[in-house]
């Protein structure tokens, strides 16, 4: 029989391997940091890749970017800032028992992780009705550069990588706006939100290096 | 000396000695029955075995496309096997070899079992992760298998640029497969991390933990910072074979040295990531069969962290002849000889643990007396091609060849091999054969020189690697190297059968077959379903052999029903008082 | 009491540190975690917009290279700290996470330094190719 002698809790959130809430809070963020570690290191390898590839063709990036739309870029800059704000609004008002709030935290979160999405979504169609193709693909006659093809081809590299992180985002959201509106978190228990955030917050803190990077290049 | 009264920081608990069972009724294989149960477990240590079953049969698998390309390589011409299908061969051998084999050997199958038991903790800290750690190798590996089936891969291990790009083999899938299994690595780490660092027992410190503990956590460090690169270089060629975006292609403005730096940023890493957790059974191996503290713990510990992160330092010297600068590629060469020297520390102080100790040579034993000679000579062989000059007539030749396989063979399966049977009577209750282990032990030593040692001097003489034909000066050395093949495949399918013997006719182990120190062999073999059913409290580290066997097994006294009352630890003097180091 | 399947010796006790003996608490002490304030993260929120504004004012100076690119990446640093340290609460959290963070972008920067100490330091047989 197993043992459930002194500081065992009995409270059900905690699990059988854990002696207390604290221990298994504890872990879950470090555990989770670590994991934020290989999420830098994934897009680290792009971002590298970004930069030797700038650094041997310096003016044609500087070209390319201005295909982009710096309006929309800024706009969807400050709409995941502010989906990051809502997040923490969302985990300060579990640590303050405020129920309700926390699943329209969420939710605002939510929707504003899908206007980036469309955002994104209508920058890259247009680009595409101009043939500004990834790869071989590409036949966007504006950028005169025989390479021209590879800022483009970084850059749907990289924003569709983070977009894939924004869809997968709003799933875990969906996921906890479900679990905050049955209830299940309050003060002494809200530690997917805490560890869900940060992983919402690192995939902001990603797009608001490639919104220079790719955008506000001269 | 502080005492509870003197010092508000300590604290005085009352502890009772729990001597393991011999001979348990219950335990981790029987407490729940049917293959469902197997299949969902949450136990690590289920886990560690479902890990130990899949490697053990792609090392087969392997080990026999390795048969398949020795017996190619009798004669100088074609032998019975197509040119393109040696390709794949050599491919598939290395990657499965590497993937499926060697990363998850020590971590995943031993680690996974005996980490958090050597802890003092119930589980890892993120079990249902653990499982899907395992369902991501074998989906990983089920997609190579599907490559294989697809026409199988020619490009061998590296999948270098431009030719992975236009092959027409099964790229794609296969580098989604080694994608998924990077996870599986990743996910292993960050457990590992996590349970080192938050579910260690009470009283043990950083300088209590075992160095198998060191070692994995090294590992689990290098797992983390160096396979997501690994990850998103794979998708990167996906991605050119699909789109041709260019990023490796000059043509198009990218540059086909960007791949290879990427891809050997994680995989210079990845080898030791390979080899670092069996350092860590070398050190559990020869303290228990000495019967004495090791030499330098915290040389051995700290040179574990030196190394990984030394080893993120030196990827270039696999490029010296790819166009790298020259600039790079000194820097490169002068860091490589700088990552020999914390191994080497561990080398001197293994020796040192040795001296004067009590030596008893079991197969343990004896595997890692094996693992000193042949990691040494791949060693060394690695300090001679990371120099530039030595290194431009040796790449892609034989001498790669041989120094490879002696760290990681030689190396690491030996390292493997050893803590399989070290710790074998404590994950399945049940003793095997020691005379035939011995035997099969020294017949694998010299069936793999047999194989490798011509290999040296065949390279040397410039016979090139992965070359399926070759100029008949060489058959003589190749011929002694398949003949080596055979007996090293010999003994490592000899191992396999005595194992599997053992669990049907073997007989019962008992808790502490070694006389170790180690927390795991305070607890009955087989592991109980819990691993403790008492909150361990640990006092002296895993190596203190002059301290008496009781002491290292305490654990929290026990009082009230058991089930969830909050109760203080009583406060009694007891008849003896330890001040915990 | 007697466990089933454990046989228990003579009692001792041991002087060990606080810190290593399991608490008595089995609930999570909110005094333990940090909780920001609405103007706190409000602040934070606010101070980000304005610096990506700025951010984006600075590019239409078009200043020229290399400090259009130090400019950028500078603000760029200082809104991911931002959201480092409060939204994700690494000001008040163990330190451990932090060093992770550092260790992380370290490491990256050893990727992308010793890349380009190879590709900058080419010499280039074909000029132009």
């Amino acid at each position: 029989m197993a043992n459930h002698s002194t500081a065992t809790s009995h409270a059900d959130f905690v699990q059988h391997h854990f002696v207390t809430a604290d221990q298994q809070f504890d872990s879950a963020k470090l555990g989770m940091w670590v994991f934020l570690v290989t999420e830098i290191l994934f897009f680290g390898g792009l971002f590298t890749a970004y930069t030797v590839l700038r650094m041997t063709h310096p003016d044609l990036f500087a070209e390319a970017s201005t295909e982009l739309d710096t309006l929309w870029g800024t706009v969807n800059t400050l709409v995941l800032i502010g989906s990051s704000l809502t997040v923490a609004m969302a985990i300060k008002s579990a640590q303050l028992n405020q129920t309700k709030n926390i699943a329209i935290n969420l939710g605002i979160t939510i929707v504003l992780a899908f206007i980036f999405l469309m955002i994104k979504y209508f920058n890259w169609m247009h680009h595409f009705s101009l043939g500004i193709y990834p790869g071989t693909a590409y036949s966007f006659t504006g950028i005169d550069d025989p390479h021209a093809s590879i800022f483009f081809s970084l850059y749907y590299l990289m924003t569709g990588l983070h977009g894939i992180h924004v869809v997968v985002g709003i799933g875990v959201m969906t996921w906890l706006l479900v679990k905050s509106l049955k209830g299940q978190f309050h003060s002494e228990y809200y530690t997917p939100l805490e560890i869900g955030g940060l992983y919402w917050h690192l995939v902001d803190i990603i797009w608001i290096f490639l919104y220079p990077l790719f955008y506000l290049i001269h | 000396m502080d005492t509870a009264e003197s010092n508000p920081n300590l604290k005085k608990v009352q502890v009772q000695r729990y001597k393991p069972e011999e001979d348990p009724e219950n335990h981790y294989l029987n407490a729940e029955k049917g293959i469902w149960s197997w299949l969902t477990t949450l136990d690590h240590k289920r886990i560690g075995i479902l890990y130990l079953i899949s490697i053990t049969f792609f090392f087969f698998v392997g080990g026999l496309m390795a048969l398949m390309i020795r017996t190619e390589l009798w004669t100088p011409t074609k032998t019975f096997i197509q040119a393109h299908t040696y390709n794949e061969l050599f491919t598939l051998h290395g990657s499965i070899m590497i993937f499926l084999f060697l990363v998850p050997s020590v971590p995943a199958a031993l680690g996974n079992f005996i980490l958090p038991v050597q802890l003092g903790a119930k589980d890892v800290a993120f079990p249902r992760l653990n499982l899907l750690s395992y369902y991501l190798y074998i989906t990983g590996a089920g997609i190579v298998i599907w490559a294989i089936l697809s026409g199988g891969v020619d490009t061998g291990w590296t999948f270098y640029t431009p030719y992975s790009i236009q092959t027409s083999t099964a790229v794609t899938i296969m580098t989604f497969g080694v994608f998924v299994i990077g996870f599986s690595s990743i996910l292993t780490g960050v457990n590992f991390i996590t349970t080192i660092h938050k579910m260690r027992a009470p009283g043990m410190t950083w300088g209590k933990i075992s160095l198998f503990t060191w070692s994995l956590y090294a590992t689990s460090i290098m797992q983390i910072l160096a396979t997501p690169v690994l990850a998103i270089t794979l998708a990167l060629v996906a991605m050119e074979r699909i789109m041709h975006v260019g990023i490796f292609d000059p043509a198009l403005g990218g540059d086909p040295l960007l791949y290879e730096h990427m891809f050997w940023f994680y995989s210079h890493p990845a080898v030791y990531i390979m080899i670092v957790p069996g350092f860590g059974v070398v050190s559990e191996v020869i303290t228990t069969f000495s019967k004495k503290h090791i030499f330098g713990y915290w040389a051995i510990a700290l040179s574990s962290l030196a190394i990984s992160l030394i080893s993120f330092l030196v990827w270039g010297h696999h490029m010296f002849v790819s166009g790298q600068s020259a600039m790079a590629s000194m820097v490169f060469s002068f860091l490589t000889f700088l990552v020999g020297i914390p191994t080497g520390i561990k080398m001197f102080n293994w020796a040192a643990t040795l001296y004067k100790g009590s030596i008893k040579l079991e197969s343990p034993l004896l595997y890692i007396f094996g693992f000193f000679f042949l990691f040494l000579v791949g060693g060394i062989t690695g300090i001679v091609l990371a120099s530039i000059a030595l290194d431009v007539h040796l790449h892609d030749t034989y001498y790669v060849v041989a120094h490879f396989h002696f760290v990681m063979v030689g190396g690491m399966v030996m390292a493997f091999l050893a803590g399989l049977h070290y710790w074998w009577p404590k994950i399945t209750g049940k003793m095997y054969n020691e005379k035939l282990a011995r035997f099969t032990c020294v017949m694998i030593f010299i069936g793999f020189n047999v194989t490798f040692l011509p290999q040296f001097i065949m390279g040397a003489q410039g016979m090139p690697r992965r070359y399926f034909n070759y100029i008949e000066q060489f058959q003589p050395f190749h011929q002694v190297s398949t003949i080596g093949a055979y007996i090293l495949g010999l003994g490592f399918f000899t191992v396999f059968l005595y194992l599997v013997k053992s669990l049907f006719t073997g007989e019962k182990a008992p808790a502490n077959p070694w006389g170790s120190r180690g927390l795991e062999f305070q607890v009955p073999s087989p592991v109980p379903a819990h691993n403790f059913d008492h909150i361990p409290v640990i006092v002296h580290g895993p190596y203190d052999y002059h301290k008496p066997m009781e002491e290292f097994q305490l654990g929290l006294a026990e009082f009230g029903n058991g089930h969830g009352e909050t109760v203080d630890p009583d406060i009694k003097t007891g008849s003896k008082e330890i001040k915990a180091e | 009491m007697a466990l089933s399947g454990y046989h228990l010796d003579f009692p001792l006790s041991i002087v060990l540190p606080h810190s290593l003996i399991t608490p008595k608490k089995f609930l999570m002490s909110s005094s333990t975690h940090h909780i920001s304030t609405d103007k706190t993260l409000l602040t934070v929120a606010g101070a980000l917009f304005c610096l990506t504004l700025l951010t984006a004012g600075v590019h239409y100076l078009e200043l020229p290279q290399p400090w259009s690119i130090l400019a950028a990446m500078f603000i760029a640093v200082v809104k991911a700290g931002l959201v480092a340290l409060f939204f994700m609460g690494l000001y008040w959290d163990k330190r451990f996470n932090m060093m992770l963070l550092i260790t992380s972008l370290a490491f990256l920067a050893l990727l992308g330094g010793y890349t380009l100490l190879d590709t900058l330091t080419r010499v280039h047989i074909i000029p132009g190719f």
